[in-house]
C-alpha cells in the first residue's frame, strides 16, 4: 500500500516545480519586454526577476529535503 | 501705455526643445503615469529622428485594489495561525503549505505590477503606440499614425477619479485598427490636447510638403 504522505510530498515537489517554471517564464518576459521598451528601470526589473527564479529554486531545494 | 493685446500663455509643446527639467509633466522616474518629453525612454520600433513627445501608463492609484489583496494574502497565514486549519497536516507539510502560500502570494504581486508597469501608450511626433500587457504571455502591440487619427475623446467620472484626475482617452483612426484605448491614465485633458497639437503638426507638415 502506498504510503499517502509520499503521494502528498510528490504533488509538492511538482507544484514547487511549476513555480520555478513560471518564475522562468517571468525572467524571460521581463527580459523580451525590456527590450521592447527601455524606460530607465531595466536592470532592477530583471534584477527582481533573477531574485524571484533564485528564492523559487532556493525553496524548491528546502521543500525536497525538508519533506 | 496700456497693452492692446496680451498674448495668453503658450502651452505648445510640439516643436519645442527638449524639455527642460523644471518643465511641468517632465518626470525622471521610472515608475511615473505621465512623463511630458521623458529622457530614457525608448522602444523597439522607433525610427532615428522620432521624439517621444508622451509617456503614459495607467495612474497609480489604479493599482490599489489589488494591493489590498496582496496585503490579505500576505497576513493571511500570520493571523489564521490562530485558528486550526491545517491540523490535518503534519507539521512539515503545514510549512511547506504556508511557504507555497506565500510563493502564490509573490506571483500575484509581480503578475500585477508587471501588468501595470508594461502597459504603456507613447505619443511621439509621428505615432501613437499602444503596449497592452494582458498577462505574462500574451502581449498586444498597436500603433497607429498621428494623420490617420479622426477622432479624440475622454471621459473622467468617478470620486476616485476626480480627486486624482485620472480617465480614459478615446482615439478613433481611419487606420488597419480602428480605436485606440488609454485608460486610467493621469490629467486626460492634457493628453487630448498634446494629441491636437500634434494632429495640427501633422496637417501643417501635409501642407508644406515636410516629412518632419
Amino acid at each position: 500500500m502506498i504510503d499517502l504522505w509520499i503521494l502528498g510530498k510528490l504533488f509538492a515537489l511538482l507544484a514547487f516545480v511549476i513555480y520555478v517554471i513560471f518564475a522562468g517564464v517571468v525572467v524571460r518576459q521581463i527580459y523580451l519586454m525590456t527590450t521592447t521598451v527601455k524606460v530607465g528601470f531595466e536592470l532592477p526589473l530583471r534584477g527582481i526577476a533573477w531574485a524571484h527564479l533564485g528564492a523559487a529554486i532556493l525553496v524548491l531545494l528546502f521543500v525536497a529535503a525538508y519533506l | 501705455m496700456a497693452d492692446l493685446y496680451v498674448a495668453g500663455e503658450d502651452k505648445s509643446v510640439v516643436g519645442k526643445n527638449p524639455a527642460s527639467h523644471s518643465t511641468p509633466g517632465h518626470s525622471h522616474n521610472p515608475l511615473a503615469a505621465f512623463s511630458y518629453m521623458p529622457d530614457k525612454v525608448n522602444f523597439e520600433t522607433a525610427e532615428e529622428r522620432e521624439k517621444v513627445i508622451l509617456f503614459l501608463r495607467p495612474h497609480i492609484v489604479t493599482n490599489i485594489p489589488w494591493l489590498i489583496i496582496a496585503t490579505v494574502l500576505f497576513l493571511a497565514p500570520s493571523v489564521l495561525s490562530t485558528f486550526p486549519l491545517l491540523s490535518f497536516l503534519p507539521d512539515k507539510f503545514q510549512v511547506v503549505a504556508v511557504l507555497g502560500w506565500y510563493l502564490v502570494a509573490t506571483a500575484f504581486v509581480l503578475e500585477n505590477f508587471l501588468t501595470w508597469f508594461f502597459n504603456i501608450y507613447i505619443l511621439t511626433d509621428e505615432r501613437i503606440i499602444d503596449i497592452d500587457f494582458h498577462n505574462l504571455i500574451y502581449r498586444e502591440v498597436s500603433e497607429t499614425k498621428i494623420d490617420k487619427i479622426q477622432d479624440v475623446t475622454y471621459k473622467l467620472g468617478g470620486v476616485a477619479r476626480a480627486i486624482f484626475h485620472y480617465g480614459d482617452v478615446y482615439i478613433q483612426t481611419a487606420g488597419t485598427i480602428p480605436n485606440f484605448e488609454f485608460m486610467g491614465v493621469p490629467n486626460p485633458n492634457e493628453v487630448v490636447r498634446i494629441i491636437q497639437e500634434l494632429r495640427t503638426q501633422e496637417e501643417q507638415e501635409a501642407i508644406e510638403g515636410r516629412v518632419r
